[in-house]
C-alpha cells in the first residue's frame, strides 16, 4: 500500500519534469525579447542589457530552466501580454467556475451512468440491455461540441428555456444554476455512455462471482442480490475507472466552456493560446497539467485503499 | 516443446457447435454481424467519397460567392451554402478528405511508433523498464493537454494536430502491443527461433510482430474514432485546420456564429464526424469480438 504511493510518486516526478519543461518552452519561443518588452519603448541599450541581465538571459539556457522552476515554485507565472496583469490571478479566478462546472456535470451523470449499466448488466442480451448499449456507443461517438450546439440551439435558442451564455454567480442562487445547465448537461451528457459501458463490464463480472451464486442459494431476493452483493462490489472498479477518465472529461470541458463562454480555466487555455499570449497559456497549461496528476493520484491512492489487492500486486 | 505444437496440431476435428463457430474464418463470422456489416460499407463508401471528391461535385470548395451566402438547400446546392457561399456538399467530401487525412496519418504514425516501442519493450527486457515508464508518463498527460501545449508551442494549424493526435496516440497503442507481444514471446516457437539461430530482425519482425498484428490492428481502429473526435474538437476549437480549409471540425465552428438562422452550417459537418466515428467504433468493437476478445478489458 505504502509502497505503491510511493512508486504513484515517483512516477509523477518525471511527469512534472515534463509538464515544467513544457512551460518554459512555451516562454521561450516567444518571438519578442521579453527583456525589450519589459523595458518599453524610450529606454536605452544599457537598460535593455542590464534587465537582460536581471532576468537572467544571458545564462545558458538549462540555467534558465532552473529558474524557472524556482519561479514557478513562488507562484511567479509572469505576466499576460494581453492584459498585463499577473498570469496567477487571471488563473485563480478560472479555478473555481471549471471546478464548479466538473462537479455540476459528474453529480448527475455518473449516477445516471451507473443506473443505465446496472440495467444493462441485470437484463444481459435482453432488449433493454441492448437499447442502453447502442445508447452508450452513440454517446462514445458524438462530437462534444455538436451536443452543445443542438443544446444551444434547441433549449437557449428557439424554446428560450435556460440561458446559454457564461456564468451568473455562484451555484446556490437561481441564476448561478440556470446558467450552469446547459453546459453541465453538454459535459455530462458525453460521460454517461462511457460509465454506462464500463458499469456494466464490471457488475456482469461480478454478477458472475461465488458469493453472488451463494446469495442466490440462500434464498436473498434478486434486487438485494443486485443491489447489496453485485453493485456494492462492482462500484470499487467503476469509482477509480471514472476517476481515470477525468482526463477524458477534461478535454470535454475544454470545449464547453468555449462553447459557452464559461469563464474556467480550459477558455482561458484556448483564448491565450490562439491570441498567442503565451505567458498567460503556459500558466494555463501548467495548472490543467498539475490538477490533473492530483487527481489521478487520488484515485490511485483510493484505488489501493478499496482494494487491498492492487498495493500487494 | 515440439510435442505440444504436435498435438495441437493432429487433434481430431471438434464437432461441438461453439468450437464450430470458432472454427470459422474470422471475416466470415465479421459478416454474420449486421451492424458491423452496415459499418464497414459505409466506412468504405465515405472513404471513397473522400478519395473521388472532384469528380463527384463540380464546385470549388473554395470558391465563395458572398451572394449566396448560407443559403438553404435547392436544387444547385443539395445541401446549400455555408458563410462564404460555398456549397456545402462539396466542403463536406473535401472536408472529410481532410479529417479523415488527419486522423489516418496519426493513427498510422501513433500507431507504428506505439508499436515498436511496445514489442522493443517486449522483446529487449532490458528495455522493458525505461520503456515502459515513458510510457507511463505519457499516458498522465490528457490527450487533449498534448493538443493545447503542442499548439502553443508551434502555434495552430494542422502540422500542430497532427504531432498531437500522432503522439497522444503512442502510450495507449505502446501498452497494448507490449501486452501482446510478451504472451507471445512465452511461446515456445520463439525459443526455437532463437536457438536455430534466427537474427533479431527475423525473431522480432517474422516470430513476433506479425503475431501481434491483429491485436494491434483491432486497437487502432478502436483508437480512430477517438483520434477523429480529439482532432475535430480541437479544430473546431480554433488549435487545428484553419479557415477556410475544409476540415469537418472547422466547418463546424465557422457556422457557430449563424447556427440560430442557418443550423445546417455546422450541423451538417458535425452529423458527418458523428456517423463517420460511430461506425469506425462499431466496426472496431466487432473486429475486436471476432479477432480479440481479450481486449476487452
Amino acid at each position: 500500500m505504502t509502497r505503491h504511493i510511493i512508486e504513484r510518486l515517483l512516477i509523477s516526478v518525471p511527469v512534472l519534469f515534463g509538464v515544467l519543461l513544457i512551460g518554459f518552452l512555451l516562454l521561450q519561443v516567444v518571438p519578442t525579447d521579453p527583456a525589450t518588452v519589459l523595458a518599453g519603448p524610450t529606454a536605452s541599450a544599457e537598460d535593455v542589457a542590464r534587465i537582460r541581465e536581471s532576468m537572467g538571459l544571458n545564462e545558458p539556457v538549462w540555467y534558465q530552466f532552473l529558474i524557472y522552476i524556482g519561479r514557478v515554485l513562488q507562484g511567479d507565472l509572469g505576466r499576460s501580454f494581453i492584459s498585463n496583469t499577473t498570469v496567477l490571478s487571471e488563473l485563480g479566478a478560472t479555478i473555481v467556475p471549471t471546478i464548479e462546472l466538473m462537479i455540476a456535470s459528474l453529480i448527475w451523470a455518473v449516477p445516471l451512468g451507473i443506473l443505465l449499466g446496472t440495467l444493462a448488466a441485470v437484463r444481459r442480451g435482453g432488449v433493454l440491455d441492448r437499447a442502453i448499449m447502442a445508447f452508450s456507443v452513440a454517446g462514445v461517438s458524438m462530437p462534444i461540441f455538436w451536443f452543445g450546439l443542438m443544446l444551444i440551439q434547441y433549449v437557449g435558442f428557439k424554446w428560450q428555456l435556460l440561458p446559454f451564455q457564461g456564468r451568473a454567480g455562484p451555484l446556490w442562487t437561481i441564476d448561478g444554476l440556470t446558467h450552469i445547465a446547459l453546459p453541465a448537461i453538454t459535459l455530462g451528457g458525453i460521460f454517461v455512455g462511457p460509465v454506462a459501458r464500463m458499469t456494466r463490464t464490471s457488475v456482469l463480472e461480478v454478477l458472475g462471482a461465488d458469493f453472488v451464486r451463494t446469495a442466490r442459494a440462500k434464498g436473498v431476493g434478486e434486487g438485494r442480490v443486485i443491489m447489496r452483493h453485485a453493485l456494492r462490489n462492482a462500484l470499487i472498479p467503476i469509482v477509480t475507472l471514472v476517476g481515470l477518465q477525468i482526463g477524458f472529461l477534461l478535454g470535454g470541458a475544454v470545449v464547453t466552456e468555449t462553447m459557452f463562454a464559461w469563464p474556467g480555466v480550459g477558455r482561458l487555455a484556448v483564448g491565450a493560446i490562439v491570441s498567442s499570449d503565451f505567458p498567460l497559456a503556459q500558466g494555463a497549461i501548467l495548472v490543467l497539467a498539475l490538477s490533473f496528476l492530483a487527481v489521478n493520484l487520488a484515485v490511485d491512492v483510493l484505488y489501493a485503499y478499496l482494494d487491498p489487492r492492487v498495493g500487494r500486486a | 516443446m515440439t510435442d505440444t505444437t504436435q498435438d495441437t496440431a493432429t487433434q481430431p476435428p471438434v464437432t461441438t457447435a461453439a468450437d464450430a463457430l470458432k472454427r470459422q474464418s474470422p471475416w466470415r463470422r465479421l459478416l454474420r454481424d449486421k451492424a458491423a456489416v452496415v459499418a464497414g460499407t459505409f466506412l468504405i463508401l465515405v472513404v471513397l467519397a473522400a478519395i473521388f471528391a472532384p469528380l463527384l461535385t463540380p464546385f470549388d470548395p473554395y470558391d465563395t460567392n458572398m451572394r449566396m451566402r448560407l443559403k438553404p438547400p435547392d436544387d444547385v446546392h443539395i445541401l446549400g451554402t455555408d458563410t462564404g457561399g460555398r456549397d456545402i456538399l462539396t466542403r463536406l467530401l473535401y472536408g472529410t478528405r481532410t479529417t479523415l487525412m488527419i486522423g489516418v496519418s496519426a493513427v498510422i504514425m501513433g500507431g507504428f511508433i506505439g508499436a515498436l516501442l511496445g514489442i522493443l519493450a517486449a522483446f529487449y527486457r532490458r528495455l522493458d523498464n525505461p520503456i515502459m515508464r515513458l510510457v507511463d508518463v505519457l499516458l498522465s498527460f490528457p490527450s487533449i493537454l498534448f493538443g493545447l501545449a503542442i499548439a502553443a508551442v508551434l502555434g495552430p494549424g494542422v502540422d500542430s494536430l497532427l504531432a498531437a493526435l500522432t503522439v497522444s496516440a503512442v502510450p495507449s497503442v505502446a501498452r497494448i502491443t507490449r501486452g501482446a507481444a510478451t504472451v507471445v514471446m512465452q511461446q515456445d516457437f520463439m525459443e526455437a527461433g532463437r536457438a536455430v539461430g534466427v537474427s533479431d530482425f527475423t525473431l522480432i519482425w517474422r516470430y513476433l510482430t506479425l503475431n501481434c498484428l491483429s491485436t494491434i490492428m483491432v486497437y487502432l481502429t478502436l483508437q480512430f474514432g477517438q483520434t477523429i473526435l480529439l482532432g475535430a474538437a480541437l479544430s473546431f476549437l480554433g488549435l487545428g485546420a484553419q479557415p477556410p480549409t475544409a476540415e469537418l471540425g472547422t466547418m463546424a465552428a465557422e457556422g457557430r456564429n449563424f447556427l440560430f438562422f442557418a443550423p445546417h452550417v455546422s450541423t451538417l459537418p458535425s452529423v458527418t464526424i458523428f456517423a463517420i466515428v460511430l461506425a469506425a467504433n462499431v466496426l472496431g468493437d466487432a473486429l475486436r469480438d471476432v479477432l480479440d476478445p481479450r481486449l476487452r478489458q
